[in-house]
C-alpha cells in the first residue's frame, strides 16, 4: 500500500471515529509540520502553537478533503495559511519593526528582537540548526516561505505559485533572490566564524 | 566581469520543467561563462548550508485526541465481560451490610449448618461465656509460654556467666606465667651483665698492678745506675 493510499485509509477510518487512525495520521506528519513551524517562526513555542493550530484545522476540515490532491500538499496549504494568520496576529500584538523588503505583501515578520526569543536561546546546542535559523532570519517573510517550500518541502515552482497565489515566474524570482541573500549571509557567517 | 544572462539563467536553473534543449543550452553556458559558474557555485553552497538542518523531535502533546474522543463520544474501551459483571461488587457490599445489620450467625455442625439472626439475650450470654473461656485459655497459655521463656533465659545466662569466668581465669593464669618468665629472663640477663663487669674490673686491676711493678723496676734500675 502506498503512502497516499495509507493516508486515504487513515482519513476514512478517522472520519468514522477511529481515534487510533487519527493519532497515526497525526504522527505521520507532526515532525514535518513542527520543523516547518520551527524554521518559519524561529522558536519552539510558536512552532508548537502553529502545529497545534494546523492539526486542529486538519481535524475540523478532514471531511472536506476529497483526495484529488495529495494529503501532504493539503496539510501544508493549511500550515501555510495558519502561519500567515499567526504572523498577522503577532504583528498586531507586538510593535517590533517590520523587516525591510523589496517584495510587496510581507506575510511574515522578522524574528522577534528579544534576546531570549532568538534562535540560539530556543534551540539549545544544535549549532547547525541555529546557523540555518540565523540565515533564514535575514530573509523577508515571502523569501523565507518560498525557501521553506522549495528547499525543505521540495515543492515545484508551480505548486508554490498555486499555494501562494502568485505566478510561477514570481516564485522563481523570489527563490533566486532569496538564495543570493543567503549566499551573502553565509559568507558573512563564515568570515565571523 | 559580469554576465547579463546570469540572473535569468540561474533563476531557470532551479526550474523543474525546463526543456531538454534549454537545459543543454544552460549547461553549455555555465561551462563557458566563469561568472555564471561562480555565481551558481556560491548559491548552491548557500542552499547546501540550509540543507544541514537536523529534524528536531516534537515535544509531547496530546494530538487533539481528547477533543477527538469527546466529539466522537468515545469512552475508554471496556471489555464486555467486565460490563456484564459490573453489578457483582455492589451486590457483595449489600450482602455484607445485611450480615452486619441483622447480626447473622451461621453455625455448622454434624447435621449440617443453620443460619440464625442472633439477637436474643440467651445467645448473647452464650457468646460471652465462650469469650470468657477463650480468654482464660489464652491467659493460661500465655503464662506457660512466659514461664518457658524465663527458664530458658536463666539457663542461658548461667551458661554464659560460666563461660566468661572460665575465660577470665585462664587469661589470668596465662598472664602470671608470662610475667614470671619475663622476670626470670631479666634476672639471668642482669647476672650475665654483672659477671662481665666484674671480669672487666679484675682485668683492669691486673693491668694496674703490672704497670706499678714496671714502674718500681724502673725506679730501682735508675738508683742502681747512680
Amino acid at each position: 500500500m502506498s503512502l497516499i493510499d495509507e493516508d486515504q485509509a487513515l482519513i476514512a477510518s478517522a472520519l468514522k471515529g477511529s481515534a487510533y487512525a487519527w493519532e497515526k495520521l497525526v504522527k505521520r506528519y507532526e515532525l514535518k509540520i513542527y520543523n516547518h513551524g520551527l524554521r518559519l517562526t524561529g522558536n519552539s513555542s510558536d512552532a508548537m502553537d502553529l502545529m497545534q493550530e494546523v492539526f486542529l484545522g486538519v481535524y475540523r476540515n478532514l471531511h472536506r478533503f476529497r483526495g484529488d490532491a495529495k494529503f501532504s500538499s493539503w496539510i501544508f496549504r493549511i500550515a501555510h495559511n495558519k502561519a500567515v494568520d499567526m504572523n498577522r496576529r503577532k504583528r498586531l500584538m507586538t510593535s517590533s519593526p517590520k523587516f525591510s523588503t523589496d517584495d510587496e505583501g510581507d506575510e511574515f515578520e522578522k524574528f522577534p528582537g528579544k534576546k531570549e526569543l532568538e534562535p540560539e536561546y530556543r534551540l539549545g546546542n544544535i549549532e547547525l540548526n541555529v546557523r540555518v535559523l540565523k540565515m533564514l532570519s535575514e530573509l523577508s517573510s515571502d523569501q523565507r516561505s518560498i525557501v521553506e517550500l522549495k528547499v525543505f518541502q521540495s515543492l515545484t515552482f508551480d505548486e508554490i505559485a498555486e499555494l501562494q497565489d502568485i505566478s510561477t515566474n514570481t516564485a522563481k524570482t523570489r527563490f533566486y533572490s532569496a538564495l543570493k541573500k543567503l549566499k551573502v549571509v553565509s559568507e558573512k557567517q563564515n568570515v565571523l566564524s | 566581469m559580469s554576465c547579463p544572462k546570469t540572473h535569468y539563467l540561474l533563476q531557470e536553473y532551479f526550474s523543474e520543467n525546463l526543456s531538454a534543449v534549454a537545459r543543454d543550452e544552460l549547461d553549455r553556458h555555465l561551462t563557458d561563462c566563469v561568472h555564471c559558474n561562480a555565481q551558481l557555485e556560491s548559491v548552491l553552497l548557500a542552499q547546501q548550508d540550509l540543507q544541514q538542518w537536523q529534524e528536531q523531535r516534537v515535544p509531547h502533546w496530546d494530538r487533539h485526541l481528547e477533543l477527538f474522543r469527546q466529539e466522537h463520544r468515545i469512552d475508554r474501551p471496556v471489555s464486555r465481560f467486565w460490563l456484564s459483571w459490573q453489578w457483582l461488587p455492589t451486590a457483595a457490599s449489600l450482602a455484607m451490610l445485611c450480615v452486619l445489620l441483622f447480626n447473622v450467625n451461621v453455625i455448622s455442625n454434624d447435621s449440617g449448618f443453620s443460619i440464625s439472626f442472633v439477637g436474643s439475650s440467651a445467645s448473647g450470654s452464650n457468646l460471652n461465656a465462650q469469650l470468657a473461656d477463650f480468654e482464660q485459655a489464652q491467659r493460661l497459655e500465655m503464662q506457660q509460654l512466659v514461664a518457658r521463656v524465663e527458664g530458658r533465659q536463666d539457663s542461658t545466662n548461667v551458661q554464659l556467666l560460666q563461660a566468661v569466668m572460665e575465660q577470665a581465669q585462664q587469661s589470668t593464669a596465662d598472664s602470671f606465667d608470662q610475667m614470671y618468665a619475663y622476670f626470670e629472663q631479666q634476672r639471668l640477663l642482669d647476672l650475665q651483665d654483672m659477671r662481665a663487669g666484674y671480669e672487666q674490673l679484675v682485668d683492669s686491676d691486673y693491668e694496674t698492678i703490672r704497670s706499678l711493678q714496671q714502674l718500681v723496676n724502673y725506679v730501682g734500675y735508675q738508683s742502681d745506675i747512680r
